[in-house]
């Protein structure tokens, strides 16, 4: 949930209660004071409107000197009905040139920081509200935001408060308290001539005690009603208010003929309690003769003669449209963000405001177009009262004539008034549309996100051909406002709803098994498509510890890497395995902090992929081992002699010391040392044995630091006297102190040997005197590299990259294996091999493998995961 | 052959194990001996010996080389090749050419007797 858009919810129902409370002006500041106390934690602020003649002044305050409201009355920003102003929020007021001159008021005050937020209707600033800080202050966007709604509201209800207040002052009539609980029975002089004689149909003579000039000038309907119910008197301003001319039209009728049928039961009772000697009272509307319909809060009161008896009915009604409009203004505004906060669908909320807005302007129709996030589609938010032929046109198109002016109030973000829309030149089949149904002027504003951001579009159609009055067009702004909460609201809702669904299908789409874990180890939550292969099932684990649940070695290795996770905020991988009922299983686990105090582990079950890689491996083990067959066989001459020769060494010295036995007298020094030889020498066959042994077995890969160099002279000692015979002579370049690699010594002897044979064989035409055989080392910070080059007949063009394939040979004798098998066991050592021609002549072959300290986190993590595990 | 008295040989190898041994051998069984790590030096040195006890399989030229060169010299030294394994194979009668070989390890009794007869067949050749 975006905590802005509920806190500014939040704020506009703060405000929406605190202004629909206020009852006058000096409500609104007390409202608007509250609110920002409330609502922006500001304990000092201030609201300050021009007076008539342009000066800023103070009108409510919180927490503020009269020294400092003196010193600063009248500054401001901004003019009277500056236009566009903005806020001006001020952080320090120390780095604010313009208010240099304040600033020994501003120390005297305690005042750090300051924000000058105007108050605009209709575009113009009427006024300003001001928030003072201690301390300097940094105004965060979201504040900024909210500062904004409450200025929009406030700047509203102020203006609100001062057409009531225009329309209040009239309370003249002595005696008449609409409010009041008890109202005394009202004096009148009776004249006995009740016969004509008008002066502005006011029966002359009889009002002397009732202060005729007030009665004349209330902005009040006062009637004068005979016993009989029939209108004697009805006061100027009623004739206007009721839209008649000429008095004589009404005198004379009966007063409850002019209400409504279902409404006279209500007016004749309050008639009858007014005959009694008491005040009747109700509230019922009527349409005027012009076709207006007003609400009236009417008073039916008696007026008695000096014996105090009942002699005719004075009846005020008061015009309360306007407030109760307002009054169901602020109530509707109320249930639409209550809507909007509850998580209503965007278009009840629409539909809702639509009506409320509607209800303030005698029912002209407005329609909400919502414009797409791709910017160009509208479509339609809310038009209950239009006709669906029409409001649906608008649904889908993009932006153009086929949407009007709503179109160009989308594109530009600026309110749009068509007085006339039979004048409108630019969109004729929407022109005709509207004429069709009665409309002929349309006014428009854009809906704009908090970021001012275009939302959509809030219009209003007029039946008539005119532009708006200042209360429609505020009316306008303040629907697009709200319309513009409504939506921003509904789409982070949508977003988020769309995000957490999002989720919820990769949830359901990915294989993965997902563990939340608290720090601990304790498992809280999984998400688990298949229960039933889990070592146990999810009721048995949740709640439980790690430790409790799986192997203790692999718990341990779990909480090492929940250790890691948290330290570095990184995700942390680990391979291990299970041994599951009959199978030994393979996983992979990354795990990642959530939450901030919480670990999640995605695992992910790995055996396909782990039993291919094994048997592949088993596979590349039987090649090599067919491949070291392959060779000693191809080499036994070589091999025989490297036995036969510390073996004919050893019989030549053993019979040699059965003769020095004979001798006398004995040579002891020299028999110890033909011992000593033949100790040497049987040691030296007993050598070429063990590595025989060695490269004949099948065994599994061990896992080493390896010496390079080392490896690659055992080579050759063991191909010394193949080379000697082949007439081979070898230089070798090995780079002392090389850092170890990781490897097997068995395959790594095998690849040397590969290549070595491999470059004797494409020297063996080659004219002795021109060979060269050269084995080279040398290292970097990555890997060690070692390079046999020759002087052979080089690759030929086009099989450089094949000439690692397996049965690709050149050698009548091979099967083409020993590059390929080569390349492989390169490979499975993390490392590569590359082949190339030498500029001269003759081929280089190049194995780069890891350094040790490079691949050990890799490669030794699992083998040692995998140890720890018990056996299946 | 036993009871020829002290000979003069030569032992060509270059494995400093065989040679060593075979020069302890021999001068225990009362013979004069010399030994040359390689043909080069052998020829280089041209040893007026009774018998050559020369390695076939040598790093430079081979034994069969190092008796051609001297044949061509007109010298007629007599020569017993021994021999590892996996050399020119000991039944290539036109290789060794009528010259004794012994396959190593040999015994004492199998070398003097390829001595004897390298020394007598010689002496028929002559």
């Amino acid at each position: 949930m975006p905590a802005s858009t509920n806190r500014q919810l939040a704020v506009r129902l703060a405000v929406g209660r605190a202004l629909g409370r206020a009852r006058d002006l000096d409500d609104v500041y007390s409202a608007a004071l509250d609110t920002l106390a409330e609502c922006l934690d500001v304990s000092r602020a201030s609201v300050l409107l021009f007076d008539p003649d342009g000066v800023m002044r103070f009108k409510a305050w919180r927490n503020l000197s009269s020294e400092y409201r003196a010193a600063v009355q009248g500054h401001s920003p901004w003019s009277s009905d500056s236009l566009d102003a903005e806020p001006m929020l001020v952080s320090d007021v120390t780095r604010e040139p313009s208010l240099e001159a304040y600033l020994p008021v501003f120390a005297r005050e305690g005042i750090a920081a300051l924000g000058f937020i105007p108050l605009v209707s209709l575009g113009r600033v009427i006024g300003k509200f001001m928030l003072y800080y201690a301390a300097p202050h940094t105004f965060e966007d979201e504040e900024v935001e909210l500062i904004g709604v409450i200025a929009a509201a406030v700047a509203f209800a102020v203006e609100r408060g001062r057409m009531q207040e225009g329309s209040r002052r009239s309370d003249s009539i002595p005696g008449y308290e609409p409010n009041a609980s008890v109202i005394g029975p009202w004096e009148w002089e009776v004249s006995p001539d009740t016969s004509a004689e008008h002066h502005n149909g006011l029966p002359s003579g009889r009002l002397r005690q009732v202060r005729q000039c007030d009665i004349e000038s209330d902005r009040d309907c006062l009637k004068i009603v005979g016993l009989d119910g029939r209108l004697l008197y009805v006061n100027p301003a009623g004739l206007a208010q009721l839209g008649v001319e000429d008095p004589r039209a009404l005198l004379g009728r009966r007063w409850v003929e002019l209400w409504e049928e279902k409404d006279r039961e209500v007016v004749e009772d309050a008639i009858a309690r007014a005959k009694a000697g008491t005040i009747g009272r109700f509230q019922r509307p009527t349409t005027t003769p012009a076709g207006v319909m007003k609400w009236w809060d009417v008073a039916v009161m008696p007026i008695v003669d000096a014996d105090g008896a009942v002699v005719q009915l004075k009846a005020v009604s008061r015009d309360v449209s306007a407030q109760l409009r307002v009054e169901a203004f602020q109530a509707g505004q109320h249930q639409v963000l209550e809507m909007i906060a509850t998580g209503a669908p965007l278009a009840q909320v629409l539909t809702l405001l639509v009506h409320v807005i509607e209800d303030q302007c005698d029912r002209m129709p407005c329609q909400v177009l919502l414009l797409d996030a791709d910017g160009v589609h509208v479509r339609l938010g809310a038009a209950p009262s239009l006709p669906e032929e029409f409001s649906s046109r608008f649904d889908g198109q993009p932006l153009g004539p086929h949407v009007g002016a709503c179109g160009i109030v989308m594109q530009t973000g600026r309110t749009v008034i068509v007085a006339d829309i039979e004048r409108e030149a630019q969109w004729p089949d929407l022109r005709d549309a509207a004429l069709s149904i009665g409309l002929r002027a349309c006014w428009s504003a854009p809906i704009l996100s908090p970021k001012k951001k275009v939302l959509g579009s809030f219009a209003m159609f007029s039946s008539a051909a005119r532009g708006p009055c200042r209360e429609e067009l505020r009316l306008l702004e303040t629907a697009a406002d709200l319309a513009g909460a409504a939506i921003d609201h509904h789409r982070s809702q949508e977003a988020l709803r769309q995000s957490e669904e999002r989720s919820r299908a990769i949830l359901r789409a990915i294989p993965d098994w997902m563990f939340v874990h608290s720090e601990d180890g304790v498992y809280l939550d999984c998400h688990v498509k298949n229960p039933g292969a889990l070592l146990v099932p999810p009721e048995t684990f949740l709640g439980k510890s790690m430790r409790d649940i799986l192997p203790p070695s692999l718990a341990e290795v779990f909480e090492r890497a929940f250790e890691r996770a948290r330290a570095s905020n990184e995700p942390e991988r680990i391979e291990y395995s299970l041994d599951l009922q009959h199978e030994r299983r393979f996983y992979e686990a990354c795990i990642v902090r959530c939450d901030s105090d919480k670990l999640l582990s995605i695992v992910r079950d790995i055996s396909d992929r782990k039993h291919a890689e094994l048997d592949a491996a088993a596979q590349r083990q039987e090649l090599a081992h067919l491949n070291r067959v392959l060779i000693l066989a191809e080499q036994s001459g070589a091999l025989a002699h490297e036995l036969s020769q510390p073996l004919a060494a050893i019989l030549a010295n053993a019979q040699a010391a059965r003769h020095l036995l004979d001798r006398t007298p004995l040579d002891l020094d020299e028999l110890r040392e033909t011992l000593d030889d033949v100790i040497k020498s049987d040691k030296r066959a007993g050598m070429v044995i063990h590595r025989l042994r060695e490269l004949l077995k099948k065994s599994n890969a061990v896992l080493q630091p390896l010496d390079l160099n080392e490896v690659t002279r055992e080579v050759l000692d063991l191909t010394h006297s193949d080379l000697l015979l082949r007439r081979m002579p070898i230089t070798t370049a090995l780079s002392p102190g090389i850092p170890p690699v990781l490897g097997d010594r068995v395959q790594l002897q095998q690849v040397i040997l590969n290549l070595v044979i491999n470059a004797c064989d494409a020297m063996s035409n080659v004219e002795p005197a021109e060979r060269e055989l050269k084995l080279t080392t040398v290292a970097d910070e990555e890997c060690v590299q070692i390079a046999i080059s020759d002087r052979g007949v080089g690759i030929p063009e086009g099989q450089l990259d094949t000439v690692f394939d397996p049965f690709v040979t050149h050698r009548p004798q091979g099967l083409g294996l020993g590059l390929a098998i080569s390349r492989s066991i390169v490979v499975a050592h993390h490392g590569r091999i590359q082949a190339e021609n030498n500029a001269d002549r003759g081929a280089t072959f190049r194995c780069f493998l890891p350094l040790a300290s490079v691949v050990a986190g890799a490669v030794v993590g699992l083998e040692s995961v995998v140890a720890m595990m018990p056996p299946g | 052959m036993a009871d020829a008295g002290p000979l003069s040989l030569a032992v060509v190898d270059d494995d400093e194990a065989v040679r060593t041994a075979l020069r302890r051998l021999l001068r225990a069984m009362g013979h004069d001996v010399r030994v040359f790590a390689s043909a080069e030096e052998c020829e280089a040195d041209a040893p007026d010996v009774d018998c050559l006890i020369v390695d076939l399989r040598l790093p430079g030229l081979n034994g069969f080389e190092l008796r051609e060169r001297l044949r061509l010299r007109g010298s007629l030294i007599p020569i017993v090749f021994i021999t590892g394994d996996g050399g020119p194979s000991p039944s290539d009668a036109a290789a060794h050419a009528g010259t004794p070989t012994v396959a190593k390890p040999f015994s004492e009794s199998d070398l003097i007797a390829a001595i004897t007869q390298a020394v007598s067949s010689d002496a028929n050749v002559q």
